[in-house]
């Protein structure tokens, strides 16, 4: 076989194997359908509270100090936009950190694991599974959101919200690859998944701007992609800027997955490495 | 062979053997609890982490700790004491919904259902034991909670106010643990039951004026608000330990409570019992 068409048919099974790990994830989802109408609608509880505390504490519709903080003072759309994407992010990272774990839990994970192919395309295939589903998820949400509450949107905001998004996933495989690498030796991801979804929760400004935290906390709060999501997406929705007057956030959105992404597959083969030659891969 | 007498029907010995079973499980679940020391601080800590959203959120909306429109709703514009006495009962319906909800099903997943199942003590007994243990989890929490929030934002309540709010509170225990075994119950059937305790637990966290007063809630949700303790608790809690603040609704709170402890008690145990047995029956009880 000539290198190129070696090259090709390499590529083809990766890809192979990439698809059929979508495949497997999508169908395991659909065996519960309960956990898909939870997820598409139930997030939108979790923020009502805010809104009617909102409405309790402002009397209305709309905050003079946060019109002074945010440059608006519609503290709905506010509110939902970090719900959506709050959730988004949460469903993403725990879904990736532990399906590395379910396969252990299921009893596969070695067989997974001594496959022939390459095993980043195996993780690869569940990050694209896991992202398939939490979209639909906010989609819904969101959707739902804009029917009660009457948001706003438009297919002109929503480009360059999608690409946002793409750069917020990009940044959240990288942390989730971080996730699973300590999955593989230390078998405890869940308390390591949500203390960092308590980091986000506080940090990010998920219930109210950033600058409303102490100059420490916004330092940390801007080395979250969380935070740069929230930001780009707000001024994009509730501001009506477009992308190159807020290019800033943008490269340091891009800067902050690059890192995430390279510690990420770095840490990854590391700890996979080091789980296969102690023998504790499929240890509980 | 040693001859055993085990205490049967209902007389003192056999009370006091349940309350050494519901004891027992409490200490188990602690013993679990302490085996994962990183997930046990996580749980300690996350409270404060579910309260300060809601804190800080408020003070940006009003831009400061007093809200006039709250003020003009409830008699009281103090807004973290507002928040905080709303939002330290949010834990404890934690312990009805997860706590208790997720007991049995724990036990599944580990494969001591049935083991328990067998032990010469009432099913009800187990629950009531990881109820206690969650209890006590939060009463920690809780206390954790408040060091916290006095020491960052300073927080003023009634001393005077304390013993008749704790009482308020143990009434409206009563009546989530009632709650709480009804969840129990449904978790025998439901293969996935967290979807069930995450969903009730959204819609209690909508009824019960955590961080709104009742009144800012629609007609039909401030009267289905009626049928759950927190509620009621929440709004006799505040009147006793908030200066100003002005009871929305429910009248006799104790009396209230009382009732619905009654009620909810009573509609768990039979609700358990008719599931227990439904499980038993078909040979449902490990099927996961």
């Amino acid at each position: 076989m000539s290198e190129n068409a070696y090259h090709q048919s390499l590529l083809r099974g990766n890809l192979y194997v990439v698809w059929n790990e979508l495949v497997k994830n999508i169908k395991s989802l659909l065996a519960y359908p309960t956990i898909i109408v939870f997820w598409a609608i139930f997030p939108v509880f979790w923020f009502i509270p805010f809104i009617l505390q909102g409405e309790a504490f402002v009397g209305g519709l709309e905050s003079a100090n946060f019109a002074q903080i945010t440059g608006t003072g519609e503290y709905i759309p506010f509110i939902i936009i970090g719900a959506v994407l709050n959730s988004y992010v949460n469903t993403l990272l725990y879904g990736i950190g532990e399906n590395i774990r379910k396969e252990a839990y299921q009893g596969t994970l070695d067989y997974v694991l001594v496959a022939p192919c390459n095993q980043v395309y195996v993780l690869i295939g569940k990050a694209l599974g896991e992202s398939l589903s939490s979209t639909i998820f906010a989609v819904s949400q969101l959707t739902l959101s804009a029917l009660l509450f009457g948001m706003n949107i438009t297919l002109g905001v929503m480009l360059p919200v999608f690409f946002t998004i793409i750069l917020l996933i990009l940044g959240l495989y990288g942390m989730a690859l971080i996730l699973t690498a300590f999955s593989l030796m230390y078998k405890q991801s869940y308390d390591l998944s949500e203390t960092i979804g308590y980091i986000f929760y506080i940090f990010a400004p998920v219930r109210y701007p950033i600058e409303s935290l102490p100059n420490w906390a916004q330092i940390l709060g801007k080395l979250i992609p969380l935070t740069y999501a929230l930001i780009i997406v707000r001024s994009l929705m509730l501001l009506g800027s477009d992308l190159s007057t807020i290019y800033s956030d943008v490269i340091l959105f891009l800067v902050i997955d690059v890192i995430l992404l390279v510690m990420g597959f770095y840490l990854f083969n590391w700890m996979e490495k080091k789980t296969r030659k102690s023998g504790t891969i499929s240890h509980y | 062979m040693r001859q055993v007498n085990c205490p049967t029907g209902f007389n003192w010995s056999n009370l006091k053997a349940e309350l050494k079973a519901v004891w027992e499980s409490n200490v188990k679940d602690w013993k679990i609890e302490f085996a994962y020391p990183v997930s046990f601080i996580r749980q300690l800590i996350s409270p404060i982490v579910f309260l300060l959203p809601f804190l800080i959120y408020g003070l940006v909306l009003v831009g400061g700790e007093y809200s006039e429109n709250l003020a003009l709703l409830v008699g009281t514009g103090d807004v973290v004491a507002f928040i905080f006495t709303g939002y330290m009962l949010m834990g404890f319906i934690g312990t009805a919904v997860w706590a208790m909800g997720f007991s049995i099903r724990r036990e599944r997943w580990f494969g001591t259902l049935e083991a328990i199942y067998v032990t010469p003590t009432s099913r009800l007994g187990q629950v009531l034991g990881m109820a206690l243990h969650s209890t006590i989890h939060q009463i920690f929490a809780t206390i954790i909670q408040l060091i916290v929030i006095y020491v960052t934002f300073g927080l003023a309540l009634k001393i005077q106010g304390i013993l008749p709010a704790l009482g308020i509170f143990a009434l409206m225990m009563l009546a989530l643990y009632g709650f709480g075994i009804v969840i129990s119950a449904l978790g025998l059937i439901l293969k996935e039951g967290w979807v069930v305790s995450d969903s009730l637990y959204s819609i209690m966290m909508i009824l019960s004026p955590v961080a709104y007063p009742l009144i800012v809630l629609p007609t039909v949700a401030q009267q289905a608000s009626a049928l759950f303790p927190t509620a009621p608790a929440l709004i006799g809690m505040r009147s006793f330990l908030i200066e100003g603040y002005r009871a929305e609704a429910f009248g006799n709170v104790f009396v209230h409570l009382l009732v619905l402890g009654a009620a909810w008690i009573l509609f768990g145990i039979i609700v358990f019992r008719i599931t227990d047995g439904y499980v038993r029956k078909r040979g449902m009880l490990t099927k996961f």
